[in-house]
């Protein structure tokens, strides 16, 4: 089934099997691995994007669903070498171990604050309850989203692009 | 050892270290560079280090036991700082200058601001090559630039954009996607494959049926699961052979009875620890690639070297034609020391004559995966009329705990791990009773440290309560170990330990000796009247020795704390006649971001004139037991069976009749 999708900023074109969920189609038909399988079934959010300005799970959303729609993924947080606030924040605080479900903590964390500028902590827990980690970074992880929304505060008037 | 085996400098200067331990977060990656930058003199970013290659690194038995920092920096920083001196060896012959009036500075070595040369200048001609001395000087503590300073992970950056490379990312040319079919209980062997159906569906290159595997390479991964979905197998399960309980005695004073009989005040009781997963968030995956002349492996493992023996041995490869290059891993806490998923995938892409990658579903991994054991804790004890303890019973009844199988070599430093408790008891029995259990076990984080711990440091706040005594004198009257003695005394003060805390709330004291690592924790918890329990605040003194990376070890402690956290309140892993029935993250949660406490504070105060010891597991140790004290101080109930649910806490603290 010939598909056009619009995938960090750019457009492509894949043939993928009907059924195929759009984590299927980022990973092996155009090679976007950052994106993580975790479960299959939206209950980690290893395997999240954003879709139109929410994190949703790739591994659910059939890819004949996402035509037309903005899709960014984990490469296209940055803008070339400069990093998300979000991304940066991650590094700054060390919020990472084995680095499995940090790309979908990232998604989860961007799609707040693009949503939410200044989220309580109550808030980034919430937004953040769908991504599973087993190493245990979850207070790091908050620390960091605190850490990005500062940044992002402080850059007024210049919001980080989604995608290039 | 041979310097060439550890470290090579390469002819841009930049340095390369081997070793053969395993990165899955542990941050050994980091602190292994820090190291090696340290004694060469040199900025941590002008280190790489090889990991587990088996084609690059020196041989090792696999990366467990909280061991890496602890056996590899000795041998690493020896060999960097043999090779710092034998750069100024060759300084001094390249400059016509004694070697003893050279240093060096940021790679290069001269005399002061006189005339430098650089490490890449020095090794143009020929490798540094020789045996490194077992008495090689170190740099003393004021010339080192690495060792002490925070840092954040080398791998940072690749894993926030997403480019970290996992074993399920490697896509060499080919790459086809392999599905096992799976009995319906452990060890099942099909007797009959009929392929008829799967062979004609979409993308099928091959379907394979070979020992015990039995599976289908196609394409695309959605197509090798329906076709082999799509197989009609029969199979035969395995009879049931029992085997026998093990007996190990690890502690056996004479006269423990005599002692117990004739104490003051005597008490038991008896915990009990459930089967959990590894859960890992990333199932096990590896990219396998057969060739007639030998293989490469993709993966995640504990032990590189067991793997490229078992993949050799499955595909009928010479082991030194089989490479194991070890990829970014999920954590997988012990999980992978199996060998399982890389061998599936060699098998099919022996039939397929392609490269194969095999991911295992959720299920599969709840399912197939193996465990931590189950364990039940009897303990016995008896303290004088001045309320010392002066005997101590006590029998650990559990399963193996490694993937290797029943070893009575091992069993009491695997399956009996922490079991003798760190404290001064004048009479002590310990016996370990190692059971069969239809589950597959694994070599789990701590091992049975964890469960023996959770006894142990349960059962002395019961003692200390008991006796009217607070739990944290009691544990001093009967600790020696003037660095366990520090951790104690350390946490309390941080933590307000003792101070009064509103209704319902608590505080739990917990501590352990681990394969060196001194840990002592006071979690702070709150239980609703529903009896659901919620950790507000976890503090921690750890001193591991000299600390390498100050921030990687609070990084490592926090995670096994949230991680043990998680184990206590809501984790159990069930099962029926050897399958798992809780397959998927609703039937098996853990801690989400909304569990996680409100701090977990970590305060590293290292002995820096003791030796490196490790960080991955202990922090886990003491956090159930720290828990559940805290669960009593806060309302009264003393739960003895994990995971400590709402419905226990509350049966718990019913007033008995």
């Amino acid at each position: 089934m010939r598909l056009v999708l619009t995938v960090n900023g750019a457009r492509r074109e894949v043939d993928p099997p009907p059924a195929a969920p759009l984590l299927s189609v980022l990973r092996d038909d155009l090679g976007l691995t950052g994106t993580r399988f975790g479960c299959g079934s939206g209950q980690c959010g290893a395997c999240y994007v954003i879709v139109d300005g929410r994190a949703v799970a790739s591994c659910l959303m059939p890819v004949r669903q996402t035509a037309d729609r903005e899709i960014t993924t984990i490469e296209g947080l940055a803008n070339g070498e400069t990093l998300h606030p979000v991304q940066e924040a991650f590094i700054a605080e060390d919020a990472m171990q084995c680095g499995y479900c940090t790309s979908g903590m990232i998604i989860s964390a961007a799609a707040l604050l693009a949503r939410d500028a200044a989220p309580d902590e109550a808030a980034i827990r919430d937004a953040l309850a769908g991504n599973l980690c087993r190493c245990g970074v979850y207070g790091r992880a908050i620390r960091a989203v605190q850490r990005a929304a500062g940044t992002m505060a402080v850059a007024v008037g210049s919001p980080p692009a989604m995608h290039r | 050892m041979k310097l060439e085996e550890r470290i090579r400098i390469e002819p841009d200067g930049s340095v390369t270290a081997f070793s053969g331990k395993i990165e899955f977060g542990q941050g050994i990656r980091t602190a292994f560079a820090q190291l090696v930058a340290n004694e060469l003199d040199v900025p941590v970013e002008r280190v790489r280090v090889v990991l587990g290659d088996t084609a690059q690194v020196p041989f090792d038995f696999g990366t467990f036991g909280s061991n890496s920092v602890a056996q590899e920096a000795p041998a690493l920083r020896l060999a960097a700082a043999f090779a710092r001196r034998s750069l100024i060896r060759r300084a001094s012959a390249h400059l016509g200058l004694p070697a003893a009036r050279l240093d060096t500075r940021g790679g290069t070595i001269g005399d002061g601001d006189g005339k430098r040369v650089s490490y890449a200048d020095l090794v143009r001609d020929a490798p540094l090559t020789g045996a490194v001395p077992d008495n090689e000087p170190l740099l003393p503590p004021e010339r080192w630039g690495s060792i002490g300073k925070p840092l954040s992970r080398v791998e940072a950056r690749d894993i926030v954009t997403g480019r970290a490379r996992y074993s399920a990312d490697v896509r060499p040319a080919r790459l086809a996607r392999g599905a096992i079919a799976r009995p319906p209980a452990r060890g099942g062997r099909a007797t009959r494959v009929d392929d008829q159906a799967a062979r004609a569906m979409p993308g099928v290159i091959a379907v394979v049926h070979d020992g015990d595997i039995v599976g289908v390479v196609a394409e695309r991964e959605e197509q090798a699961r329906a076709a082999a979905d799509a197989l009609e197998i029969d199979w035969e399960m395995p009879k049931s052979e029992p085997s026998e309980t093990q007996v190990v005695a690890m502690r056996e004073d004479a006269g423990t009875d005599a002692a117990l009989a004739s104490a003051a005040l005597t008490r038991s009781a008896t915990y009990t620890l459930p089967s959990i997963a590894s859960a890992s968030i990333g199932p096990s995956a590896a990219v396998v690639d057969v060739r007639p002349d030998g293989a490469t492996v993709y993966a995640g493992t504990h032990r590189p070297f067991g793997l490229r023996d078992a993949v050799a041995g499955s595909v009928g490869l010479p082991k030194e034609s089989v490479r194991v290059m070890p990829q970014m891993s999920s954590g997988t806490y012990g999980r992978s020391s199996a060998p399982d998923v890389s061998v599936e995938a060699a098998v099919l892409s022996k039939h397929a004559r392609r490269p194969v990658l095999v991911q295992w579903s959720r299920a599969e991994e709840f399912a197939y995966s193996p465990s931590r054991p189950e364990a039940v804790l009897e303990v016995t004890a008896g303290l004088d009329a001045s309320g010392n303890m002066v005997a101590w019973r006590y029998d650990e009844h559990t399963n193996v705990h490694t993937a290797a199988g029943p070893d009575p070599r091992v069993a009491a430093m695997t399956s009996g791990r922490n079991a003798v408790p760190p404290y001064t008891i004048p009479s002590a029995r310990v016996v370990l009773f190692v059971e069969p259990t239809p589950l597959r076990t694994a070599n789990f984080r701590s091992l049975a440290a964890a469960e023996n711990v959770f006894a142990i440091e349960s059962f002395v706040d019961e003692l200390a309560h008991a006796s009217q005594q607070d739990p944290l004198a009691f544990r001093l009257r009967h600790s020696g170990d003037p660095r366990l003695r520090r951790v104690m005394e350390r946490v309390a003060d941080v933590s307000g330990y003792g101070k009064k805390l509103p209704a319902r709330q608590g505080h739990g004291f917990a501590c352990t000796l681990y394969h060196g690592t001194y840990v002592a924790q006071v979690a702070e918890v709150e239980v609703a009247a529903s009896g659901a329990v919620r950790v507000l605040r976890v503090w921690c003194v750890v001193d591991p020795g000299l600390v390498i990376n100050p921030d990687g070890v609070r990084n490592q402690v926090e995670g096994g704390i949230q991680q043990s956290a998680s184990w206590t309140l809501l984790e159990e892993l069930r099962h029926k006649n050897g399958r798992v029935a809780t397959t998927s993250w609703d039937t098996y949660p853990i801690a989400t971001f909304r569990d996680a406490p409100e701090s977990i504070a970590v305060l590293v105060e290292g002995d820096s004139g003791a030796p490196s010891t490790g960080v991955g597991e202990p922090g886990a140790v003491p956090t159930p037991a720290a828990i559940a004290n805290a669960v009593f101080a806060a309302c009264g109930a003393r739960v003895r069976d994990v995971p400590l649910t709402p419905q226990r806490v509350r049966k718990a603290a019913q007033p008995v009749a």
